[in-house]
């Protein structure tokens, strides 16, 4: 019955996302353009050759995990909106640390020291709004949401002074030393390490919310608090505990895209993957093991929308029509199944009762 | 017997999973008071709810006086003379008597001081003390009663629905309520009386109906039966009987649990525990009566570490426990089943089995370096399931899915077994089946054999008398005076539990 059930949702899933690329498909001749040649486009650039497919695997590792961070205050029922000024504390920390230690210590032990850095920076970011919360009981949803813009502006003034590259021509740092990069794992792409971290980072998630007493804990003050309370667990402590590891783990998606991917540190970076982030956990209902996939779905999505952006005359803006009727219809596709297994069960309680 | 009023004939009502009423039919006569007799759940209020126009019937029809009638709203049936007291009073507390009477039947101006003489007339009329100038908030349980009643004497009702309408009174209210039924029938009226205690039943009514799984069992008079074959009706086997507690002399026992001079008083209001001493001894359940919300809750919760002590003193085992927590006393062997269970001692999107580890998350039992042994878990749930006789399918469906029932039981077999020093029971039986009620109560008795202490909170009187040793009898967060189980007769305690002293006024 289990398996079924696991079967059921894959098939409907499967379709949701067919429906949902076909309606977005559908809006195209709207914008001029020829939807089944745009189809040929972004099944040829994407699946053409093993450079983009391994894109598909980069796009894939931080939205793993900034989705990650927000499921997991998601069940202690709390809502951190900033992973992405997470992220950014998550970058700054990395890039500062190696670029600090880089010709110093051993490649390992540079890159050791910036994932450190960046899951501490992170996750005391997020602990900070964790604090507010518990101590004030300020809304995490605004604080959070504002604490990125805050560090948007604090990663531009670093960009300006003390991080920025030594000709002061632009606003990014200089490259970190080759030897403090993520080893690739697949040759002749781009894809690093990174990927690899993020897989294990959703694991130890599950893990940690599924099988231990900390998750545990979490789980229950998310779902009724009063019960926490009166079994002798802190909901305030809770709280913290839940935003310290979510801003951790946004800030290890810094770790994966500065020391695995761009290699050095610019403005306006990455800048949407927090919010897609937030799309990814609704539709892998914050589950730690479908954020993986519905991650590596967003990241396909990607790395198709801009092939047919600067293939054709869409507009690049034409993703996120997509990403959008996709995550519509698979979410309707929760609904309809919830629906249809009721009338299920009524109709065998039904035969019951005749029989 | 006179004529018929109303008729429900083959009434079949199903909501999205369960069939709450199958086939029932039922006849209320002129000047009769029908009783609804039924375990929870057994689809008594669900009936009435459809002929008060809140539900719909799936099929079936209503004849009122002999004229088929569709209900489709409570307006409806007001205005056929049908009204309905729910088991929740729906009034206003910031508002007057006169106010909630006359809301939403009342036009443009009001001149509230001849509708204040109006009620103030149908009040006297009925024998009601109720003043109809007062504030809600400022009135008894009992007399928010009757405002209810008074409500539906305004519309001019003929038939009167009342669900478990003893439930929140005293044993005195419980006389006046039945006095006024007595003499609204008379007058060629009709009641239906919703309950699932036998007493009132026998005391009051003339046609019983008795209720099973949505479906009737059995219409007889009353002359013609006993609470026996009733009880046989309801529950469809015999319940076992109880030994109730002996004349135990605990005093060479051991004194587990001591309270001295407990109070809680909030900042610059009265206190909602004033100066509440006790002692429970090894072995020993002690009860503790009274109404609801006069600080059962909190005294509960202060003997748990949940809530914030002004004063006082607890001593567990000799040791003073006085400024520990929840986790520390829970770890300490003090079990504790919330009266309001949904909210406080279950998780109702969790799993049967996690639910069994919500007291103990931080104790050895089933975690060790934080790692959950989830197949260790998952072994003693499916125990308990079968040691309760709990109703589920596995230890996989969630705790919400369950009846209430099954639900306690969930509560009681963690509670038992995580308290094995004291335990707490606030109402462990409220809102339970009989078969439910029973189990709960051996299991009470037998833990108690077992040497463990019990505190036992109940509204209900039949089961404080069945179950403890001794009785303390809570008024406004005071205790009015411990008591030897047999030392106090009902009307005792009922006067105890209005507030009154009847062993002072007999010193004066």
């Amino acid at each position: 019955m289990q398996k079924g059930k696991v079967k059921d949702l894959l098939l409907w899933t499967f379709l949701a996302i067919i429906l949902g690329l076909a309606m977005s498909f559908a809006f195209l001749p709207l914008l001029g353009v020829n939807p089944i040649e745009s189809l040929k486009i972004m099944l040829m650039e994407t699946f053409a050759d093993k450079f983009s497919m391994g894109n598909i695997l980069v796009k894939t590792t931080p939205l793993i995990l900034t989705s990650l961070a927000f499921a997991f205050t998601y069940k202690a029922n709390l809502y951190n909106i900033g992973a992405q000024g997470q992220f950014y504390v998550g970058c700054i920390c990395a890039t500062a640390t190696t670029l600090a230690l880089q010709t110093k210590l051993p490649g390992v032990i540079v890159l050791l020291c910036a994932f450190a850095a960046s899951v501490l920076g992170g996750g005391l970011t997020g602990l900070l709004i964790g604090f507010l919360k518990a101590k004030f009981n300020a809304n995490e949803f605004l604080v959070s949401m504002m604490s990125t813009y805050v560090i948007q502006y604090v990663l531009q003034l670093l960009l300006r002074t003390v991080l920025q590259e030594p000709k002061h021509e632009y606003l990014k740092t200089q490259y970190i030393d080759s030897s403090t990069w993520l080893p690739k794992i697949i040759p002749g792409t781009s894809v690093s390490l990174g990927i690899v971290i993020s897989v294990a980072a959703a694991v130890l998630i599950w893990f940690i919310l599924y099988h231990t007493s900390l998750g545990y804990r979490v789980r229950v003050t998310g779902l009724n608090q009063d019960a926490a309370t009166m079994s002798g667990i802190n909901p305030k402590k809770m709280c913290m505990t839940a935003f310290f590891i979510s801003g951790a783990i946004a800030g290890l998606a810094g770790f994966t895209e500065i020391n695995g991917m761009q290699h050095m540190l610019l403005t306006g970076f990455e800048s949407d993957i927090g919010s897609y982030g937030i799309g990814i956990a609704i539709m892998a209902n914050a589950n730690p093991i479908g954020i993986i996939f519905a991650a590596l779905l967003f990241g396909t999505m990607q790395v198709g929308g801009t092939a047919l952006g600067h293939s054709t005359d869409a507009p690049a803006s034409v993703i996120d029509v997509m990403l959008g009727f996709v995550m519509l219809f698979v979410l309707m596709s929760f609904f309809v199944r919830h629906k249809l297994e009721i009338r299920k069960m009524k109709q065998q309680k039904l035969k019951g009762g005749e029989a | 017997m006179s004529e018929a009023v109303i008729e429900l004939k083959h009434i079949t009502k199903r909501f999205a999973k369960v069939l709450a009423n199958d086939d029932v039919s039922i006849t209320i006569h002129k000047g009769e008071v029908v009783a609804l007799l039924g375990e929870n759940g057994a689809g008594k209020s669900t009936i009435m709810k459809i002929l008060y126009g809140l539900y719909h019937a799936t099929s079936g029809e209503i004849l009122i006086d002999g004229q088929e009638r569709k209900i489709s709203s409570p307006k409806e049936a007001m205005n056929l003379g049908i009204s309905m007291i729910q088991q929740h009073f729906s009034l206003v507390p910031a508002h007057t008597v006169t106010e909630n009477i006359i809301l939403g039947n009342c036009k443009g101006k009001i001149d509230l001081k001849a509708k204040e003489k109006e009620i103030d007339g149908l009040a006297k009329q009925y024998g009601f003390d109720v003043p109809a100038g007062e504030y809600i908030r400022n009135l008894s349980v009992g007399t928010q009663q009757k405002v209810e009643i008074l409500k539906a004497l305004y519309l001019n009702a003929r038939i009167l629905i009342m669900d478990e309408p003893t439930a929140v009174l005293t044993p005195q209210e419980i006389d006046t309520l039945m006095e006024f039924v007595k003499s609204y029938v008379a007058k060629g009226n009709s009641v239906v009386f919703i309950t699932h205690k036998m007493k009132e039943v026998m005391q009051v009514s003339d046609t019983i109906v008795v209720m099973r799984n949505g479906k009737i069992c059995g219409t007889v008079k009353r002359e013609d039966t006993n609470e026996k074959e009733l009880a046989h009706m309801m529950i469809g086997r015999d319940l076992e009987n109880l030994q109730t507690p002996g004349q135990d002399d605990f005093s060479d026992r051991k004194e587990r649990l001591v309270v001295e001079h407990l109070t809680i008083r909030p900042e610059k209001q009265a206190p909602v525990l004033d100066d509440i001493s006790f002692s429970i001894h090894e072995g020993e359940v002690l009860g503790i009566a009274g109404v609801s919300d006069n600080g059962q809750q909190e005294l509960c919760e202060a003997l748990y570490g949940a809530a914030n002590i002004t004063s006082g003193k607890i001593t567990l085992d000799g040791k003073d426990i006085t400024d520990t927590n929840v986790k520390e006393r829970i770890a300490m062997g003090i079990g504790y089943t919330a009266s309001d269970r949904y909210r406080y001692a279950m998780v109702a999107d969790m799993t049967l089995s996690e639910n069994m580890l919500l007291k103990s998350s931080y104790l050895k039992e089933w975690v060790s370096h934080g790692i959950i042994n989830w197949k260790k878990l998952h072994q003693y749930t499916e125990d308990q399931i079968k040691k309760y006789a709990i109703k589920a399918p596995d230890h996989n469906v969630t705790a919400g899915s369950l009846s209430g029932g099954n639900q306690q039981k969930v509560v009681v077999a963690r509670e038992v077994d995580m308290g094995h020093n004291v335990i707490i029971f606030d109402q462990p039986t409220r809102g339970l089946d009989l078969g439910a009620i029973n189990y709960v109560h051996k299991t009470i008795l037998s833990e108690k054999e077992q040497g463990k202490s019990v505190l036992l909170i109940s509204t209900e009187l039949s089961e404080i008398f069945a179950l403890s040793d001794r009785i303390a009898v809570m008024y406004k967060g005071r205790i009015m005076g411990i008591y030897k189980n047999g030392e106090l007769t009902t009307e005792k305690i009922g006067l105890l539990m209005a507030g009154y002293q009847p062993d002072k006024e007999e010193l004066k």
